[in-house]
């Protein structure tokens, strides 16, 4: 037995050894084209597959169209953009160690995964490794309250998701609402939500009710719905993912819960949550990083409905703002490279740090810590089963309902 | 009667001298090459190393005293936390923050290793599932400690970094460390008074107490044993992660890839949790790198063939093929099958 | 008091949810000691096959429960007949294991099949509810609570007066007996795997109803079901419905008077407790935790 032992032992060393050295050759480049490789992990299995896949689809569709569209060179060669995907596995530490492999073949430049759990794990890394990252799925502020330096984010942070839909309503609920009752998951990012969303309807003079909380991805949040019930608020705001999101919708059906209006983040702008909820969902508001009436407009994708259109074409499906906000955090990356027309980690971040563009996805500018805290959320309301955009004014493409709803 | 005594020496003197030189020439091997691998095979080979600490661990609950823990996640997380918590709201170094996680966790499997080690099969492992689950919500509830749903960080830069970030290198030995320590341990208790008595509770736990074995005490020494070396992991891990959430420390997928790796190597032996570890961990990274949409089918089907081919384990197959020189795959169905 | 009365009814109809999602379970862990890790991959697929009726032909859940129970009660004797069965006599945790490989699979060929989007079954009724004096009760929920009690009332009859019910319990009691008097015990195993499959179809057309659901849901179902099957204590048909009561209960009057996010560890803090002081569960009885199989 020692003996069998022992070989198979023997035998299992030898080969780990020998797939150590293996590793993925680097296609040769052609004389001219300098290959561009953006190192991608995303979830594309486990609890978060869903918004993984749609963050790829966003990378993928920005990769073909720069590619289409490229015309500036750098050092002469034109370039291909490649980026290279694995699976996480909707888990951080496999999101870290995606990105030290993408090191150690020399993969210095990372476009994020999705949730605030993994993009944190990666910015450690990002930044032991000195690489550096464009992020598109984490918007928790506190990713950017360490110190780090090479991670930058396309996205509006956490505290805008509600504090965008309590300004909406303050500018444009008539009769104006007194009192907005905040009913929270209880994860680091929605409680970052929630944290924005009451400091913004404090400073706006409304009354706060609550928050109350939930456990994360609860599909029963009647126990909150009841402690909130006495009061009788204006307005509920839901600092919810999905499925908490669909639930608290039917579940103050169930109980009874009448307020004015409904918002919610994250939920609405998906398209489920309207065909799910069918009647229920009307006149929900929603806060959405990018709506196709965005402002703004660049080179490789013209402006935000130009970006609806082309990649439905392309895809089959409405563009959701995870697709846009993956192909923003890949464009910023790409017109970073093109300003430092070079590759090279460190001069990539340094054009970042003074990225200041439009874009279809609206203005891309990073802060001292990194977020961009200069493109304002948009804010939707479901009408007739639409999603439309309703705030900011400029944005706007439908009037904001305020009916009373039953 | 000498001559028994003679042949029962030198018998056990080739049972450990040889897995011992070879070990070291494991080890050895496993140091030598460190200077030559890039990061990411580092950290993918700690992470090997970690899931052979882990089921080690569990091997001695489980394997050798046969009472299955499901909940044995919960001293990896507990051990975790205690290190973030005392290294970032007291300034502990790691070095005095591990061993403390270590006896932490066992502190508190000897507090509900003795309600629940009266449970017998399924009821002790739902029992300590719920234990897991409900730490996890603990945890999740107490925000001001554990910085609940939003996660802890452990301090690696500026004044409150007591011990410099150990890096690709440094995590690397510590998880070789932590490995050989459980390989160590589990060894000493396989060949020891203690683990037969452990063996025989599995068997038999009320013949084991005819004859004078305390099972309390077996059954809570083992557990305590077993969630000491599970902490030092947790707390390894969670200075390498740095930043950490209650879902990823409380994980029940950590603890059925321990059961996994313990079960498929081969329970109730040292070796078998060795390369259940190395084997299953491997091939999941392979196939996760190279399919990267597929690879949950494939390995979700290598495990139902290992399953079925090879229930009892790889080292017990090949144990009983070669006392009986029999190696046939299809008889080992026949045998196990309904 | 109203409150009270309100989350005290809400508690028992979830817990008849949570009893609907735990029977099946418990019926093949008490009878023939296998755990099954795919028992969530199950009830997911079950609200898939019903989501899918009623979106191409528009089969009210409360048919299309039928197909689901159906297709995987196929698909579970199937499961059992030519794949678990080859392992029974193993040692006794590998029955985990080889149901986390299929339930991998199963999850993953959901993704890929259904795609990972959020969905749930529409009905007119969806959301209605109806008063009693001041309480509110969710129409579909109490359909649900009322299925589950008549379903546990089903199997208990099945398995005390029909012949193949007999078969069940006895092939659970002694397999080296049963088999010595005539039972085929590969094929008796086999239905009752088939079975808890349907049941599990059936509670998943219920939680499709009633939530959303998508694949990456499976694992809670499976921890549920865990969770309740043993509360409630194996070896008995009632076990199941009163650990789910137990449960909603416990759930919703934490979530009320406590602090909305310690419900989930007081649920099982509660298992604990039970566990401690009952060890084979509320109404379980002692012989089916542990025993030696011929």
């Amino acid at each position: 037995m020692r003996n069998t032992s022992k070989s198979i032992t023997g035998l299992f060393a030898i080969s780990s050894l020998l797939m150590f050295g293996v590793h993925a050759i680097p296609a040769a480049n052609a004389a001219d084209v300098l290959t561009i490789s953006l190192g991608a992990s995303v979830p594309l299995t486990g609890s978060i597959a869903k918004e993984g896949l749609l963050t790829k689809e966003g990378y993928q569709f920005c990769q073909e169209k720069v590619n289409l569209l490229s015309t500036s060179t750098i050092g002469g060669k034109q370039k291909k953009l490649d980026i290279v995907f694995q699976d996480d596995t909707s888990k951080p530490d496999i999101a870290a160690q995606n990105l030290s492999k993408f090191n150690d073949k020399g993969i210095k430049l990372i476009l994020s995964s999705y949730g605030s759990a993994n993009v944190n794990a990666q910015a450690a890394v990002v930044e032991l490794n000195k690489q550096t990252m464009v992020d598109s799925g984490g918007a928790d502020n506190a990713i950017f309250n360490k110190g780090y330096t090479r991670t930058f984010n396309v996205m509006s942070p956490a505290t805008e998701y509600a504090s965008s839909m309590v300004k909406a309503i303050a500018e444009f609920a008539k009769p104006r609402p007194v009192t907005i009752a905040f009913l929270s998951a209880d994860d680091g990012f929605s409680k970052t939500v929630t944290a924005g969303g009451i400091a913004a309807a404090k400073a706006l003079g409304f009354t706060v009710i609550g928050p109350e909380y939930f456990p994360n991805a609860a599909s029963d949040v009647s126990a909150a719905l009841n402690k909130i019930k006495a009061a009788k608020p204006d307005v509920i705001i839901g600092s919810v993912h999905f499925v908490e999101g669909v639930a608290l919708i039917k579940q103050s059906k169930e109980l009874g819960i009448t307020p004015r209006g409904f918002a919610e983040t994250v939920a609405p702008p998906i398209l489920d949550f309207a065909t799910t909820l069918g009647p229920l969902a009307e006149n929900v508001l929603g806060s959405a990083q990018w709506t196709s009436t965005a402002k703004g407009q660049d080179k490789y994708f013209g402006t935000a409905k130009n970006y609806a259109a082309e990649f439905k074409a392309r895809f089959g499906h409405e563009a959701t703002y995870h697709n846009a906000e993956a192909s923003a955090a890949c464009l910023a990356m790409v017109f970073a490279i093109e300003k430092a027309k070079s590759i090279d980690p460190d001069k990539v971040r340094a054009a970042l740090v003074n990225l200041d563009t439009l874009s279809f996805f609206g203005k891309i500018k990073f802060d001292s810590t990194g977020q961009n805290t200069f493109k304002p959320m948009s804010v939707i309301q479901i009408q007739k089963g639409k999603i439309l955009t309703v705030w900011p004014r400029r944005d706007a493409e439908a009037k904001f309902l305020w009916p009373y709803v039953k | 009667m000498s001559t028994l005594s003679a042949v029962k020496t030198k018998r056990n003197w080739q049972r450990s001298f040889v897995p011992s030189v070879f070990g070291v020439i494991a080890v050895a091997i496993a140091t030598a090459v460190e200077s030559h691998l890039p990061g990411g095979e580092l950290r993918a080979i700690s992470t090997i190393f970690m899931f052979i600490a882990l089921s080690q661990a569990w091997n001695i609950i489980g394997g050798f005293t046969g009472y299955a823990s499901f909940g044995q996640v919960v001293f990896f997380g507990m051990g975790g936390y205690f290190t973030a918590v005392v290294m970032l709201k007291w300034q502990f170094t790691f070095w005095l923050a591990l061993p403390l996680s270590g006896l932490f966790a066992a502190a508190f499997a000897v507090i509900i290793g003795v309600p629940l080690l009266r449970l017998k099969g399924h009821y002790f492992a739902i029992a300590t599932l719920g234990m897991a689950e409900g730490m996890r919500e603990v945890v999740i509830n107490l925000p001001d400690l554990t910085g609940g749903g939003a996660g802890i960080s452990v301090p690696i830069a500026g004044k409150f970094a007591k011990t410099e970030y150990l890096g690709d290198n440094g995590f690397y030995f510590l998880f070789l460390a932590l490995a050989i320590f459980s390989i160590i341990i589990g060894t000493i208790v396989s060949r020891n008074k203690f683990g037969y008595g452990l063996r025989a509770i599995h068997q038999n736990e009320d013949a084991a107490a005819a004859v004078g074995i305390n099972t309390v005490r077996s059954k809570v020494i083992a557990y305590a044993i077993s969630a000491f070396m599970t902490g030092m992991v947790g707390a390894g891990y969670v200075f390498q992660q740095v930043t950490i959430f209650p879902e990823r420390l409380f994980d029940v997928e950590i603890t059925v890839l321990m059961i996994m790796m313990v079960v498929i190597g081969g329970s109730g032996t040292v070796v078998g949790p060795l390369l259940g570890a190395l084997g299953l961990q491997f091939i999941s990274e392979y196939l996760r790198e190279h399919f990267t949409s597929m690879h949950t089918f494939i390995l979700g089907g290598i495990i139902i063939l290992a399953v079925i081919l090879i229930p009892q384990g790889a080292v017990n197959y090949l144990r009983e093929g070669r006392r009986t020189k029999n190696y046939s795959l299809l008889a080992n169905i026949r045998r196990y099958r309904l | 008091m109203d409150t009270f009365l309100q989350v005290t009814s809400y508690g028992l109809l979830q817990g008849g949810l949570l009893a609907l999602v735990a029977v099946g379970f418990s019926l093949v862990w008490g009878i023939m000691n296998i755990v099954n890790l795919c028992h969530g991959a199950f009830v997911i697929l079950g609200a898939y096959i019903a989501w899918e009726m009623q979106s191409w032909i528009g089969v009210d859940p409360f048919l299309g429960m039928f197909v689901s129970a159906a297709v995987l009660f196929c698909l579970g004797y199937v499961i059992q007949r030519y794949l678990i069965n080859l392992i029974v006599n193993g040692p006794v945790f590998i029955t985990l294991l080889l149901t986390f490989g299929i339930n991998m699979i199963l999850i993953q060929g959901m993704n890929l099949l259904f795609t990972a989007d959020f969905r749930s079954i529409q009905t007119s009724y969806g959301s209605n509810s109806f008063e009693l004096g001041n309480i509110r009760i969710p129409l579909v929920r109490l359909l649900a609570f009322l299925l589950a009690i008549i379903i546990t009332f089903l199997l208990v009859a099945f398995v005390k007066r029909t012949r193949t019910g007999i078969s069940i319990m006895a092939t659970g009691m002694d397999r080296g007996a049963a088999r010595l008097m005539g039972i085929r015990a590969r094929h008796v195993y086999a239905l009752t795997f088939g079975i808890s499959a349907a049941l599990a179809g059936m509670a998943g057309t219920m939680i499709a109803s009633i939530e959303t659901f998508d694949p990456s849901k499976a694992g809670k179902f499976t921890l549920m079901a865990f969770v309740v099957a043993v509360l409630g204590g194996l070896g008995n048909m009632y076990g199941a419905l009163v650990g789910g009561l137990l449960m909603g209960l416990v759930q919703a009057w934490a979530g009320q008077y406590l602090s909305g996010t310690w419900v989930n560890a007081i649920a099982f803090l509660v298992l604990i407790i039970v566990l401690i002081f009952k060890p084979n569960g509320l109404v379980g009885k002692a012989f089916y935790a542990a025993r030696v199989e011929i």
